[in-house]
């Protein structure tokens, strides 16, 4: 049977439940939380050549729709029927992009020709390494994120190579857990196979590879349907992580957008070095990853709900990844909190296009969603270990409604652990977990509040992380007169005298009694708030999500009375109105931290630094950012900006005999 | 010796099924559904019944009814306003809910708004912590200054649901005492007397849809009941429940949650029963609408259970039976999207306006105005006189389609019909992973307006046994509700390692929840049979975050059985997920128990049988997948049992079309059902 435009969507149903079916495979006999509860995985159908073409509907990590496994099938010369493969080697073409992540593929044949592959990944809860969980921000090299599998056939022709699984078991902590999720991969490609061969018996092997082909194009003529509509031009945006280390300096991520007819290009060169911790991104340069087109996808997907999300999603866009840097991290960077460099991709990319539509994109969410972890001891003195949830920020504002409270925009896909769960497992006492008030920034639609968790623990020699946790030092941003977000808090004892302020440190040792309070980063707003409606500020006000002081001072409105009797003042909110409002000018609100701090990097000075880190080996180009802050903060702000840092440039290439010139 | 009736009110129409305890036969019923006037449908029904089979109302010995109140007043956002009180520093539970946004590629997505706004949720100071015990009680002043605020706010009840309750409900019941000594006007739910679970969110939800729904439901059951005793109907009256059973009204009045997705599972009880009566023991159900189709699966009668069941932008956690729900039905619209791709849903066209074919404003073309333009509807009068199909007029409708895509009205006609099947099978494929069964060991059950019309489509896209249509597809819920056992859910959550240690402590817990069951049963329904009781425990191994529920025998519970524990648990775990792990420690959450009352079930009468061969009314000129095809026609009333024929064909009856293509072939079993056999495919 033909596949044309009258049957393309049958085919696509098809295909869906195929990739449902593999989903359902894996959540049904999956072990560890992370399947089950997070639903960090990823179930994809593939084309010969490794573009995926089909994912699950509702399940599954967002992040892998458009992904392209081929560096992974060219790593064998042929494949026989009932092959798997399996890698978690972010080293090993690219696909893998931190150790936790199992990656399997699986050919199928048909009639002796491969039809497609079957391919997904889990988030294992531990793969060995130096830390449980084998995740730290403060890692620096690949080697301590724990064993890594390069691409083998972990099944040829059926017979399943013990070897590979004993490897993997005696290298980590819970083996059998690893060893019930390798399970579960198995299952899940073999129901995919299964499914596949139906649907080819159906339509028939020519047209189904000539349906698949289909398949990829419609979503590329639906993706260049909606970049048609953005306005050609070059959009700049960059923003900041949290210190590249522990006691580092901020780490940028910039973009420049360019938008040219129904295409788009995604250059991130001016974007920090890699760094010597684990926030860097193994792309291998690929001009479709899909860590760095994720922000892309979500943009697509926003201006249409409708879109197919495939590899032919990403077809009219590519991107550019200076090697050696954050985006384009070269071994042996470690990469295990990639996730939070990839938020920051996110955010840029939103921003860029928050230049080209106005008045169609929101704010972006803040990203450094902290996933918290305990690990503790019992009564009896047993150590125990349990995730506690996320705590992050809500979504941005958009130009039609307040962003979603507690998490929201292109962080909301994690679930959280209830309370009851947490006190039953692990000897913690929370003392509150919910919104906290005057979180999102002000405007006219507000950005989504942040969730706040506090909670005691009572054993000694508890160790509590907050892995993933960002924008401590810079907050996020707010656009069309919005205000900026706040940025977050992680603090030991709250109210207390040895209260202290953790900044970017991502794991606390805690003693009996220490209370922990974790607030996500604020979510930017979107327009005047001086133009939000009265009555929405009094919900607010009477929800107890905005003080009426911030009413008066951010919102221009005035309130009378107190809990559900609260109104509001109508003629003394005219006269604030009428007053300057607060709205700030220009498209972007960036907060007075990162604009203090761009008061001395600017955009010329971070330009001249990228132009000089490129040009010296990856390997010193960390070492040289910090030197180089360093300088400029004892050097202040004296004379030009380009003749001063062509001057430390030069000294330092000196100090260290580095070449005039060199280039990668 | 009496009548027993059962009444579900749908959407469109609301359906009778009489069983008459003098000669075991059954009759049906068909009105008109008055969302303008609830009570209206049933005054009509109960008329006909006298007027058409001579029923009198005094002569109604049992009465069930299900309504779609309860959901409707979710999905519409009509409930009363309600308070929330929780523990304090914890009343963001309902806006958090469990974080995660509903399309989690959309920048705007949100969760939706709370049935209960923040401004309206009160936090009380006190803690019980995770073993049950009280860190801090309420305090009087406290909870006073709570209920002042919530009168302020015009609260007409208040939810109560505080952290740990389901272990110690101490906390709750004295807030719950006060209320009652300070302000009795105000009805209190309390997520431990609702359903007492672990998971905060998930137990305040379910409190608080409970809460939500409570005075509108309970106003509505009132003047229901109100009618049917000015119609002289004296018996007891029962509430179909989404537990697949039956309560008494009083018992519904009190806890309006239980009920709240009773159409649904009414349906896949009726299908359930009738299936197993006839010798089908594993079928999906397939009950398709004008909006949508629901499947479920179906062994031995028995339906699966589900917990988080979707009501509106909501779960709900109580058990309920598990149904599937698939925006695709006999409305849903087709169009061709800017790419010129054929599409069809999720617009549908309803029962009002409708498919264009029913003549009653519909324009827009739909999935039956498909099926009529291939000459498949029509050929008898559909929903008892109520419509007749204009298949002009569904040409007309889908011209455009057919003009954008440069091929005829019949060929896209067959394009629309794959295209909606397609996507009722991605989600019957989807069902079948979720529980893992093997589809060629089952039947489809096809009843609602349109599943007969379907069913044979989607067949020939799953590895099935066959389809199986009943003899009258249009009541199976009214049945479902006649037919359905008295039956209550009881829950603990324990919390346990299961071990010597934790197993001893199970046998108090478990007499405590009989003791519970066999009141309920006894003084709550008056029932005097005998109490049937299925004991299961949620359980899981140590660090898994779900839990699987497991049946156990009540001696191990009494006798503290370890090891025939344990061992049901690694063997459920070895059925589901095809491996088990015979050393890790096992934790239980829940311990449950189920207690029903039998209800009597009409016997499946036989249909005389053939003395010769199915004689069509006649033979029409029908289209399938665009390829004209003649076809015979048969009615349905003139078929016998052990009458057999071949496909394509069409079975017309008065309340639906069944719509059989090639490759089929179709025998009329000896309860008239017509069991619809595909010829099998080469492998």
């Amino acid at each position: 049977m033909a596949v044309d435009e009258r049957n393309l969507q049958v085919l696509a149903n098809f295909c869906a439940a195929a990739a449902d079916a593999m989903a359902f495979t894996l959540m049904r006999t999956a072990h560890s939380a992370f399947v089950k509860e997070t639903e960090d995985f990823s179930c994809q159908i593939v084309t010969r050549e490794g573009l995926a073409f089909t994912s699950p509907r509702h399940f599954g990590a967002p992040w892998y729709s458009g992904i392209d496994y081929r560096p992974l099938l060219d790593m064998f010369d042929s494949y026989a029927e009932g092959d798997i493969c399996v890698t978690n080697d972010p080293y090993s073409g690219f696909v893998a992009t931190h150790s936790p992540d199992l990656h399997i593929w699986k050919p199928v044949f048909h009639e002796g020709r491969i039809a497609c592959f079957v391919v997904g990944h889990i988030h294992n809860t531990d793969v060995g390494g130096a830390v449980p969980a084998s995740l730290s921000r403060s890692l620096t090299e690949i080697e301590q994120e724990g064993v890594r599998i390069p691409p083998v056939k972990l099944v040829a022709g059926g017979v399943l190579n013990d070897f590979v699984v004993e490897v993997l078991r005696a290298n980590v902590r819970s083996p059998d857990q690893n060893g019930g999720d390798l399970h579960a991969q198995l299952a899940c490609v073999n129901v995919g196979e299964r499914k596949i061969r139906e649907i080819i018996r159906r339509f028939g092997f020519d047209a189904f590879i000539e349906g698949v082909g289909m398949l990829l194009d419609y979503a590329d003529r639906q993706a260049r349907a909606v970049l048609r509509k953005v306005p050609d031009g070059d959009y700049f945006f960059a923003d900041y992580a949290d210190e590249d280390s522990v006691g580092g300096r901020p780490c940028r991520v910039a973009l420049t957008l360019r938008i040219r007819g129904d295409e788009a290009e995604l250059d991130y060169t001016g974007s920090d070095p890699q760094l010597a911790s684990s926030l860097n991104m193994p792309t291998g340069g690929r001009e479709r990853h899909p860590l760095v087109m994720v922000g892309l996808t979500y943009v697509l997907y926003t201006l249409n709900n409708d879109i197919l999300l495939n590899a032919g999603t990403l077809r009219p866009a590519r991107a550019i990844l200076p090697e050696g840097t954050v985006v384009n991290a070269q071994r042996p960077a470690a990469v295990g909190m990639r996730s939070l460099t990839c938020a920051m991709t996110q955010i840029v990319t939103v921003g860029a296009f928050a230049q080209a539509l106005p008045h169609l994109m929101p704010a972006a969410s803040p990203g450094g969603n902290a996933i918290l972890n305990v690990k503790t001891a019992d009564r009896a003195g047993r150590p125990v270990m349990a995730s506690i949830g996320p705590v992050g920020g809500g979504g941005g504002g958009t130009p039609f409604c307040d962003g979603s409270d507690g998490a929201g925009g292109a962080t909301g896909f994690l679930r959280n652990t209830p309370v009851e769960i947490s006190e039953a497992e692990v000897p913690v006492h929370f003392l509150r977990y919910g919104l906290h008030p005057d979180t999102g920034a002000p405007g006219r639609y507000r950005g989504g509040l942040s969730a706040v968790m506090e909670f005691r623990v009572s054993s000694p020699e508890t160790v509590v992380t907050a892995r993933n946790r960002n924008r401590s030092l810079m907050p996020s941003w707010g656009v069309q007169g919005a205000h900026a977000g706040v940025v977050s808090h992680f603090v030991r004892n709250p109210g207390t005298a040895g209260e202290a302020e953790l900044g970017n440190t991502d794991v606390v040792h805690c003693d009996p009694g220490d209370v922990i309070r974790v607030i996500g980063p604020g979510a930017g707003g979107y327009g005047d708030p001086f133009r939000r409606a009265p009555e929405a500020v009094l919900a607010d006000v009477r929800c107890g999500y905005v003080s009426p002081g911030s009413a008066r001072a951010d919102y221009g409105v005035a309130i009378a009375g107190e809990g559900v009797r609260a109104q509001v003042d109508e003629a003394a909110t005219a006269a604030l109105r009428a007053a300057t409002g607060t709205a700030a000018s220009g498209m972007f609100t960036f907060g007075r931290e990162r604009v203090a701090f761009e008061s001395v990097w600017t955009r010329e000075r971070y330009d001249l630094l990228t132009e000089f880190l490129a040009s010296v080996p990856v390997g010193w180009r960390f070492f040289l950012k910090h030197r180089i802050f360093d300088t400029v903060a004892q050097a202040g702000q004296d004379g030009a900006v380009r003749e001063q840092m062509a001057a430390i440039f030069a000294r330092l290439r000196a100090q260290y005999g580095l070449p005039a010139a060199a280039s990668a | 010796m009496g009548y027993r009736v059962g009444v579900d009110v749908g959407g469109s129409f609301t359906d009778f099924a009489v069983f008459n305890e003098a000669d075991a036969s059954i009759a049906t019923l068909k009105v008109f559904s008055r969302p303008d006037a609830p009570g209206a449908e049933i005054v009509a029904g109960l008329e006909a019944l006298e007027a058409r089979h001579g029923i009198a109302a005094s002569g109604i010995t049992y009465f069930t009814h299900g309504t779609t109140v309860g959901v409707n007043a979710v999905i519409q956002r009509n409930g009363d306003d309600i308070a929330l009180f929780t523990t304090r520093c914890f009343e963001d539970v309902l806006q958090l809910g469990r974080l995660k946004i509903p399309r989690i590629h959309d920048l705007y997505s949100a969760r939706p708004a709370p049935l209960v706004p923040r401004y309206r949720v009160f936090g009380i100071a006190e803690r019980m912590d995770a073993r049950g015990q009280v860190l801090l009680a309420p305090q009087r002043a406290d909870v006073l200054a709570a209920i002042e605020s919530a009168r302020a706010a015009g609260c007409a009840g208040i939810v109560i649901s505080f952290l740990h309750s389901y272990r110690n409900p101490e906390n709750e019941k004295a807030v719950k005492a006060l209320i009652g000594e300070v302000a009795p006007e105000l009805p209190v739910f309390c997520s431990s007397e609702t359903w007492p679970i672990i998971r905060e969110y998930e137990r305040t939800i379910t409190a608080t849809i409970s809460g939500y729904v409570q005075p509108r439901v309970a106003r509505y059951l009132d003047s229901f009941e109100r009618v049917l005793r000015e119609r002289g109907v004296a018996c007891p009256l029962h509430i179909t429940k989404s537990n697949g059973g039956v309560m008494s009204i009083d018992q519904a009045r009190a806890e309006c949650v239980q009920m709240i997705l009773s159409g649904t599972a009414s349906g896949v009880i009726g299908a359930g029963y009738i299936a197993a009566a006839s010798g089908f023991p594993k079928v999906l159900s397939l009950d398709i609408g004008g909006t949508s189709a629901d499947v479920a699966v179906i062994v031995d009668g028995q339906p699966q259970y589900g917990v988080g069941e979707l009501i509106g932008d909501f779960q709900i956690y109580v058990p309920s039976v598990s149904v599937s729900s698939v925006g695709q039905g006999g409305g849903s619209v087709a169009w061709v999207d800017e790419m010129n791709v054929l599409r069809v849903g999720p617009d549908s066209a309803g029962s009002t306006p409708g498919p264009a074919c029913y003549g009653r404003g519909g324009v827009r073309p739909t999935v039956t105005d498909a099926m009529a333009a291939s000459n498949l509807l029509g050929h008898a009068p559909l929903g008892y006189d109520a419509v007749v199909v204009n298949r002009a007029a569904a040409r007309t409708a889908i011209a455009p389609l057919a003009q954008a895509l440069g091929v005829s009205v019949e060929e896209v006609a067959g394009n629309i019909v794959a295209v909606s099947v397609s996507g009722m099978y991605a989600e019957v494929s989807g069902l079948i992973s979720r529980f893992g069964i093997d589809p060629r060991e089952f039947h489809l059950f096809a009843f609602g307006g349109a599943g007969a019309m379907l069913a044979c489509f989607l067949a020939r896209e799953l590895d099935i046994k066959g389809v199986v249509v009943p003899p009258t597809p249009g009541v199976v819920s009214a049945l479902g509700g006649l037919i359905a056992d008295l039956k209550n859910d009881f829950i603990r959550t324990l919390y346990i390692n299961v071990d010597d240690a934790g197993v001893a402590g199970l046998a108090a817990p478990y007499a405590a929840l009989r003791e519970r069951a066999l009141g309920w049963l006894r003084d709550g329904q008056g029932y005097t049979g005998e109490a049937r009781l299925t004991v299961s425990a949620d359980m899981r191994y140590q660090g898994q975050s779900y839990e699987i529920e497991t049946q156990l025998e009540p001696a191990w519970l009494e006798n503290g059985d370890t090891r025939a524990i344990v061992a049901a648990f690694h063997a459920e775990h070895e059925r589901l997920f095809g491996h088990a792990d015979a050393h890790g420690a096992v934790q239980l959450v829940n311990l449950r128990l189920v207690v029903a009352g039998h209800t009597p079930k009409p016997p499946l009468l036989p249909l005389p049988a053939a003395t010769d061969a199915a004689v069509p009314l006649k033979t029409v000129a029908a289209w399938f997948d665009g390829v004209q095809l003649e076809t015979p026609v048969y009615a349905r009333m003139q078929l016998r049992a052990g009458h057999c024929f071949g496909a394509p064909a069409i079975v017309a009856q008065d309340d639906t079309t069944t719509v059989i293509p090639p490759g089929f072939s179709v025998n009329v079993d000896g309860f008239g059902n017509l069991l619809i056999t595909p010829q099998r495919k080469e492998a």
